[in-house]
C-alpha cells in the first residue's frame, strides 16, 4: 500500500474516533451544560481498561492489572463501562452540591490527580511507560499485516461510529434530550416544572463517559499502545474545541468539528516532517492554531460553525389548524357574529 | 418595627387551604429576608401577595415552591407537609411557579418550552425511547395537541418555532405563564406576572388567571399594581419586613386601609381608595 493511502486511512480512523469522543462530550456539555474538563481522563480510563483487558498476562518487565486476553468487542465495551463507573463516582460526589462552574474546576483538578496517579502508580497501567503491544483485533484470525490492519480497523471503527451515532441521535431527539437541554438552559426553572435535574445530568454524564471510554478503547486497539503522553489533560480542550467548532448540541456538526480540529491540527502535523533544528515546533504551532481557531469561532460564530439546529414543531399554520378542528371554528364564527 | 395585630393576622391554618406556611424564617448572611411569615391560601381562590419592595415576597415564593429552603418553619400543601420536598417533587404534586424575572428556556423553541413542561412523558426514560417507541410517540402526540391549544390561547401560536430567547419581554411573560399551565398545576404561584407588560396584555393575563380559577386552579400571585389586585384577586396577604401584616378578603383589607397605609407607606398610598 502506498504511504499516502495508509496515511489517509489513519486519518479516517481518527475522524471516526473523534466523532465518538465528540458526541459523548456534546451530550454532556452541548446538551447537558456540564463542563466536563476531565473528559480526557474518561477517555484514558477506557483506553487503559480496554488495553489491559485485551493484553495477555504481563511479561518482559511490563506491569498492569487484568491481562485477560479478552476478544475485541468485549474489552472495548468493558472499557466504556469502566469510564461509566468512574463517572458515576464523580457525579454522585459532586453533582448535587456544585454549580456547573465549580464542578468544572473540581473536574479539571480531578483529571490532574488522575493523570499523576496513573503516571506514577506503575502496577496499575505501567506508569509512564503505559501499555504496549496491545493485540490488534482480528489481526491473527484474518491474517492481517501492518498494512492491511489499518484500513480494516478504520472500517470497523466506521461501523462502531455509525452504531453510536444512531444510539446518540435517538437520545438527543427524544423527550429525554429535550428535558436535558432545558436543564442546561435553566436548571432551577426546569426543576420547577417537576424535572429531577440531577437524574438527567447523571444519565448524560454516564452515557457521555461511555462514549469517551469506547473512543479511548478504539484508539488503544488501533495504535497498539497507550501511555500518559497520549492524554495530557490539555487534550480535553481539543475535544471541547471540536464540539464548539462543530456546534454545541449538534451531532452532525460534530463530524465537521472532528475533521477540522483534532485531525487537522494534531494528527496531520505528526506526518509533516520536522523543521530541521526545531524538533516539535510543528506540533506547538498546531496547538497555537487550535487556540486561535477556538477564539475566532467564539468571537465570530459563538453558536459554532454549524449552529444547534432548531427542532421545529411541524404544527400547521393557525388558519389550517382551525379548518381541521370543527369545534374551534364553530366557536370562531360565534365570536365573529358577536 | 413590630407588626401590630390587625385582628386578621392568622395563627392557625384553615382547613380548606390549598397551601399554607407557618412561621417561615430566612436570612441571607445577617439580613432577615423572611421573619415569621404565616398565612394560608384558600382553595380555589386568587390570592394576592403584596408588600413593599424587599418585603420578602419573592423569597417566600421561592420557599413555597422549594427553590429555596427556609431556615425554619413549615410549608403545607393541603394537609401534606411538603417542607422537606425538593422543588421538582412539589411540582409533581401540582405546585407550579413562575419567576419574577422570566426564566425562558432560551435554547429551546417556544413550542419545546411547553413540551418540556408536559407532566406525563414516558420519553424521558431512555428505556422507553428504545424499547417502547410507540408509547413515547403517543404521549408526544397528546402533548403536542395540548401545547398547540395552549399556545393558541395565549397568542403565542405564531411564535411556536422561534427560539424562546428571541421573544420580547411581554411575550416571555406569556410563555412563562403558558408553560406553567402546560404543567397541569393545581396550585399556581405567579411572581409579578404582569411586571413590565402593557395594559392591554395585563387585562389579557388577568383574563387567563380567571380562566384558571374557573378550571379549579388555586392562584397565589405577587402583584404591585393594586388596581389589578382589586380587579382579579379575592384574597390578600400583606407582607412587610418578612412578616405577615394582614390577611383577609379584599373588602376587609380596604377597611384596614389606614393601618395598612401606615405600615406600607407609598406602596398602597392613594391606590387602595380608588
Ligand atoms: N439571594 C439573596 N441574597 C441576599 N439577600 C437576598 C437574596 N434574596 C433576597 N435577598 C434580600 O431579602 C430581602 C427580600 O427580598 P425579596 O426578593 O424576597 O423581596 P420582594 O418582596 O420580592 O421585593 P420586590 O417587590 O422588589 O420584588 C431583600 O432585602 C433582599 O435584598
Ligand atoms: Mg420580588
Amino acid at each position: 500500500m502506498s504511504p499516502l493511502v495508509y496515511y489517509l486511512f489513519t486519518l479516517a480512523f481518527f475522524v471516526f474516533a473523534y466523532c465518538i469522543l465528540g458526541w459523548g462530550l456534546n451530550l454532556q456539555f452541548g446538551h447537558g451544560g456540564i463542563l466536563n474538563f476531565a473528559y480526557i481522563g474518561f477517555v484514558a480510563i477506557g483506553a487503559y481498561v480496554t488495553g489491559a483487558l485485551s493484553l495477555g498476562k504481563p511479561s518482559g518487565g511490563q506491569s498492569y492489572i487484568f491481562g485477560f486476553s479478552l476478544p475485541f468487542p468485549v474489552g472495548l465495551i468493558l472499557g466504556g463501562l469502566a469510564a461509566c463507573v468512574f463517572a458515576l463516582l464523580v457525579s454522585v460526589l459532586t453533582f448535587r452540591r456544585l454549580r456547573t462552574d465549580y464542578l468544572a474546576m473540581v473536574l479539571i483538578s480531578l483529571s490532574l490527580v488522575l493523570y499523576d496517579f496513573i503516571n506514577n502508580f506503575v502496577p496499575l497501567f505501567g506508569g509512564a511507560d503505559g501499555l504496549t503491544n496491545v493485540p490488534e483485533p482480528f489481526a491473527d484470525a484474518l491474517g492481517l499485516d501492518t498494512n492491511t490492519f489499518v484500513p480494516f480497523f478504520a472500517g470497523v471503527s466506521l461501523l462502531v461510529a455509525l452504531l453510536m451515532w444512531w444510539v446518540m441521535s435517538r437520545i438527543t431527539n427524544s423527550p429525554f434530550g429535550r428535558t436535558l437541554r432545558a436543564s442546561r438552559d435553566d436548571d432551577e426553572a426546569t426543576a420547577a416544572l417537576g424535572k429531577n435535574v440531577f437524574k438527567f445530568r447523571l444519565i448524560s454524564m454516564l452515557i457521555g463517559s461511555f462514549y469517551a471510554g469506547v473512543g479511548g478503547g478504539l484508539i488503544v486497539e488501533f495504535a497498539g499502545a497507550f501511555n500518559t503522553s497520549a492524554w495530557l489533560p490539555g487534550e480535553t480542550f481539543l475535544i471541547f474545541a471540536a464540539v464548539i467548532v462543530g456546534g454545541v448540541g449538534n451531532n452532525k456538526g460534530m463530524i465537521l468539528g472532528a475533521l477540522i480540529v483534532p485531525v487537522l491540527f494534531t494528527q496531520l502535523p505528526k506526518f509533516i516532517p520536522d523543521i530541521p533544528g526545531h524538533p516539535g515546533l510543528i506540533l506547538n504551532i498546531a496547538a497555537m492554531a487550535i487556540g486561535v481557531l477556538l477564539m475566532l469561532v467564539l468571537w465570530f460564530r459563538p453558536q459554532g460553525v454549524i449552529p444547534e439546529k432548531k427542532r421545529l414543531s411541524k404544527l400547521p399554520p393557525l388558519s389550517e389548524r382551525h379548518r381541521s378542528t370543527g369545534a374551534i371554528s364553530a366557536q370562531l364564527t360565534t365570536e365573529e357574529t358577536l | 418595627m413590630t407588626a401590630p395585630d390587625l385582628g386578621g393576622a392568622p395563627t392557625a391554618i384553615s382547613v380548606d387551604s390549598a397551601l399554607s406556611c407557618v412561621d417561615i424564617h430566612k436570612s441571607f448572611g445577617g439580613a432577615k429576608a423572611v421573619n415569621g411569615a404565616t398565612f394560608s391560601v384558600p382553595k380555589g381562590s386568587i390570592t394576592a401577595l403584596i408588600g413593599p419592595n424587599g418585603a420578602g415576597k419573592t423569597t417566600v415564593v421561592n420557599i413555597l415552591s422549594g427553590s429555596l429552603s427556609s431556615d425554619s418553619g413549615r410549608v403545607m400543601m393541603g394537609d401534606t407537609d411538603i417542607t422537606a420536598l425538593p422543588s421538582y417533587q412539589r411540582a409533581r404534586l401540582g405546585l407550579i411557579r413562575t419567576f419574577q424575572l422570566s426564566r425562558e428556556l432560551g435554547g429551546l423553541t417556544v413550542f419545546e418550552n411547553l413540551m418540556v413542561a408536559a407532566k406525563v412523558q414516558p420519553g424521558e426514560s431512555l428505556m422507553n425511547v428504545y424499547l417502547r417507541p410507540g408509547l413515547v410517540r403517543q404521549a408526544e402526540k397528546e402533548s403536542r395537541e395540548r401545547a398547540a391549544s395552549i399556545l393558541e390561547q395565549y397568542g403565542l401560536y405564531d411564535l411556536r418555532d422561534n427560539w424562546a430567547r428571541e421573544l420580547s419581554g411581554g411575550q416571555k411573560r406569556l410563555l412563562e405563564i403558558s408553560r406553567a399551565v402546560m404543567a397541569e398545576p393545581s396550585l399556581l404561584l405567579l411572581d409579578e406576572p404582569m411586571a413590565g407588560v402593557n395594559p392591554a396584555l395585563i387585562d389579557r393575563i388577568g383574563g387567563h388567571i380567571h380562566e384558571l380559577k374557573a378550571a379549579g386552579v388555586t392562584v397565589l400571585m405577587v402583584e404591585h399594581n393594586l388596581g389589578v389586585v382589586e380587579k382579579i384577586c379575592d384574597h390578600v396577604i400583606v407582607l412587610a419586613e418578612g412578616r405577615t401584616l394582614a390577611t383577609g378578603l379584599m373588602s376587609e383589607l380596604r377597611e384596614n386601609t389606614d393601618v395598612v397605609r401606615a405600615y406600607l407607606g407609598g406602596v398602597l398610598d392613594g391606590r387602595v381608595d380608588r
